[in-house]
């Protein structure tokens, strides 16, 4: 308005030369966009930092405008790549497939499948991350090209070089007005990330400060642990759960999603190894685990890695002394149980006395209540000629605590007998 | 062992009580162990906070016998189990809610959910629990749907000291650690002892009340309502390769211009046509029947289908007559005795142009077609009344065929539950 103002009244003298009002509003613009950064741990862009290093087709899942974008920036310095981003649902099919090209005689040449400019910029520079965002919203003739690029890595008669990787982004089928969906297989292609946004980074960033993600570095050093680590991981659950290598999707809610099969453990290994490599956490790992297998197979891996975790009872009987426990209750009974379990699987004097050392310890560093049932166990398989050794005294207290426990389940169960009689 | 002084926590007391608790409840026992205690002068009896940590105040242990101490141990490890913080911050978001008054109201009605089938069965009945029968509530909802049924008022008065800690209502206590104090769980290991538990109880189901197994079943996979599913599923029907938009030959691209020679598609719009064939046996209630008409509507209204295409065809053991769904209001859905589904497929098919997608919303209690018919169908399963049908919800753990569904729908159509 007062831009049109100023035209229209040449007349009024001006006040010794006026800034023009888009220079003002540049500053403005300025002020706006200063703003900072922090550093923030953020476990779904360590997560897909990660999938993303080990080579593995991404699939991000988050409604429209809430940051996927400013992530893949975020991830593409941290890789040192060129960041290209493709609105899949702006494209027509043959961009992806190809545009043919009439040559001189189609009869005898063929008609090539000429490349779109973005893909042979990609090829020319030999790195870079490929953005397709909005998967969902193409039409599904799209969808199909894009999806040949994603597995196959082709654009027509171009091939992308090992050095490009590839992620996707797609909003979640209840949203989604036109029903995207993955068939089974397809699905079982990709490590499926979540993303959502986070209600005090959002908040806290419009205020001007954005956080700014410390990424994972993969160790060089670290790198035949790390492959050691995940072989056993999943062998090992494989190995103890075998219908868990092969599942397809039973109900309509999981279709489109992660599930197990060959396929996903094998990017399962890769993702465990990478992980491990980079030292990353629990939570980052199981974003990936369960983005590749699925909830349930997930969890359960994650829940075998919490026991290969745990101190191995035949390292704790052989020097109960020095033996360090876990704090955590629940892990500290599994321990103590499987302690019992190895004495009671090769049943010696020495190793039950030993046993008895490690419970001694176990009341002195922790509570009392998880000692109860590996003590009452291990004094079940006492042998004759075995005297009982001199510790046990000094779990007297776990005795009366066992007690004064038993002493309330017989008021329990005397009130509600007295109830019933009362009843009648 | 014995050194407790009058004042100070009595952590045999406590232990004793957990310890009691655990021979109740052994399903409950690797959550029990894995909950953290910390004495707190700040919480009237005990309260948890997300990070499974365990408040407890010193006089409140003194003054209750050990059997109540171990209900409310259980209580306190019901609010984490079943995620009673996740799914009170995502009410308040959905709903708007804000402020303490309404987080008490959540306290109340997570309260409310566990504690009506808590105790019992070798555990004692904590003094000053809520019930829901003392608000006048049914007893086993869930804690959404007790939120919807009471307000704070006169009859709730007597329960505003009640604080089961962030674990119960979301909110953060300032007397809380936080997330970066000692003895926390982290999300991945909330997440495991929730999913150990489960396990446990879905291995042996026998020995857990209903509500636990119902928990478990669903804990991972919580079922999502059937208007989302229906919604995705004739969606997902009507945007297929084929119908709706999509490129085709049928006319040169705007982009053929500047190839000439070349063919290249063109992207068209072909809105799609969808026929639903309603069950009117009888079995079904007209209510049930109107929400989901409603629902196909408008789903095909969001994928850009047009009024007049959709159409509605009752059927019995003989298909009536079609009505294009610009009566839908006044179509009459008579009917009663036996289905016969295949004459309505049969008719819907010889319609002239076919329709994309076919939806049926039926009980079930039909013979279907023998041949997967040449367009895309989708199912809606009402319950069947007066049989015990399962919902089928599988564990991923789960054979597929260890639970039998008799006259399920063929396979070559997508099966939706409804209600």
């Amino acid at each position: 308005m007062s831009i049109g103002m100023r035209c229209a009244a040449p007349e009024t003298p001006a006040t010794a030369s006026p800034t023009p009002q888009l220079d003002i509003a540049a500053d403005l613009l300025t002020l706006l966009r200063d703003t900072t950064t922090e550093p923030r741990p953020d476990t779904q862009l360590e997560a897909l930092t990660l999938a993303v290093a080990a080579d593995l087709p991404v699939l991000l899942w988050g409604e429209p405008g809430i940051g996927k974008t400013a992530a893949l920036t975020q991830l593409a310095t941290a890789l040192d790549l060129p960041l290209t981003t493709v609105i899949a649902s702006v494209h027509e099919p043959s961009d992806f497939s190809g545009l043919p090209v009439i040559g001189d005689d189609p009869a005898t040449h063929g008609v090539p499948m000429a490349p779109p400019d973005w893909a042979v910029r990609l090829v020319r520079a030999g790195r870079g991350l490929l953005f397709l965002d909005e998967l969902s919203t193409a039409p599904p003739a799209v969808q199909a090209a894009l999806l040949r690029l994603v597995l196959e890595r082709r654009i027509g008669a171009l091939q992308l070089p090992p050095g490009v990787r590839i992620v996707a982004a797609a909003n979640p089928r209840s949203s989604a007005a036109d029903g995207w969906e993955l068939s089974p297989p397809l699905a079982n292609r990709f490590v499926h990330l979540q993303w959502t946004h986070d209600h005090e980074v959002v908040v806290r960033g419009l205020g001007g400060t954005w956080p700014r993600a410390t990424l994972p570095l993969l160790a060089p050093e670290r790198l035949s642990e790390a492959v050691d680590f995940a072989r056993r991981a999943v062998c090992g659950l494989l190995a103890a759960r075998p219908k868990l290598v092969h599942q397809l999707p039973g109900n309509e809610t999981r279709r489109g999603g992660a599930w197990p099969s060959p396929r996903s453990w094998d990017m399962t290994l890769s993702l465990i190894a990478f992980a491990t490599a980079a030292g990353s956490s629990r939570e980052v790992l199981s974003l990936l685990v369960r983005g590749a297998v699925g909830d349930g197979p997930g969890l359960e891996l994650l829940a075998s890695l919490d026991r290969m975790d745990l101190p191995d009872p035949e390292t704790l009987l052989a020097d109960p002394a020095s033996a360090v426990l876990p704090q955590r209750g629940d892990l500290r009974q599994a321990v103590l149980d499987g302690v019992v379990a190895a004495v009671r699987g090769r049943p010696e004097k020495s190793r039950w006395d030993a046993a008895w050392a490690l419970l001694v310890r176990a009341l002195e560093t922790g509570a009392p209540d998880l000692v109860v049932v590996p003590a009452t166990t291990l004094a079940a398989l006492r042998q004759e000629n075995w005297d009982v050794p001199e510790a046990i005294e000094q779990l007297a207290g776990v005795v009366s605590l066992s007690r004064r426990a038993d002493r309330a389940a017989d008021r329990v169960a005397g009130r509600i007998g007295a109830g019933s009689a009362g009843g009648r | 062992m014995n050194a407790y002084a009058p004042g100070t926590l009595d952590l045999d007391k406590l232990f004793a009580a957990r310890l009691h608790a655990v021979r109740a409840r052994p399903y409950l026992a690797t959550a029990l162990f894995a909950l953290h205690p910390v004495e707190s002068r700040q919480v009237p009896t005990m309260a948890v906070d997300r990070h499974w940590r365990c408040y407890v105040s010193p006089s409140f242990v003194d003054r209750t016998p050990v059997e109540e101490l171990a209900g409310v141990w259980v209580h306190e490890v019901s609010h984490l189990l079943r995620d009673h913080h996740g799914r009170s911050d995502r009410f308040a978001r959905e709903h708007g809610l804000t402020g303490s008054g309404e987080r008490l109201r959540m306290n109340i009605a997570a309260d409310c959910e566990i504690n009506d089938d808590a105790f019992g069965d070798g555990l004692v009945h904590p003094e000053g629990a809520v019930e829901p029968e003392a608000l006048g509530l049914p007893t086993g909802e869930l804690m959404e749907e007790y939120l919807r049924r009471f307000r704070l008022g006169p009859n709730t008065l007597s329960l505003s000291w009640l604080d089961c800690g962030s674990g119960a209502d979301g909110l953060g206590r300032e007397w809380e650690l936080g997330p970066n104090g000692a003895h926390g769980l982290s999300e991945q290991e909330r997440d495991a002892v929730r999913f150990r538990v489960a396990q446990g109880i879905n291995g042996r189901p026998g020995n857990a009340p209903k509500g636990w197994r119902r928990w478990a079943e669903e804990a991972f996979h919580p079922p999502l309502p059937w208007r989302e599913l229906l919604g995705a599923a004739v969606r997902s029907a009507a945007s297929d390769s084929g119908v709706g938009e999509d490129y085709t030959y049928g006319r040169p691209s705007r982009r053929s211009a500047g190839l000439p020679g070349v063919v290249l598609p063109s992207l068209r719009r072909r809105p799609p046509r969808v026929s639903v064939i309603i069950d009117t046996s009888g079995s079904v209630s007209d209510a049930e029947l109107g929400s989901a008409l409603l629902e196909v509507t408008a789903i095909s209204r969001a994928v850009g289908g047009r009024r007049d295409l959709v159409t509605v065809l009752p059927c019995d053991a003989s298909a009536g007559i079609v009505h294009p769904l610009c009566r839908a209001e006044g179509i009459p859905l008579m009917g009663g005795g036996g289905t016969d589904l295949r004459t309505g497929f049969a008719k819907a098919l010889r319609a002239s142009p076919r329709p994309d997608v076919v939806v049926v919303l039926t009980d079930g209690q039909t013979p279907w077609p023998d041949t997967r018919p040449p367009c895309r169908t989708v199912v809606g399963l009402f319950p069947r009344q007066h049989t015990l049908r399962r919902r089928p919800v599988r564990s991923w753990g789960e054979d597929e065929d260890d639970r039998y569904v008799p006259d399920s729908p063929p396979a070559w159509a997508r099966v939706v539950d409804i209600g």
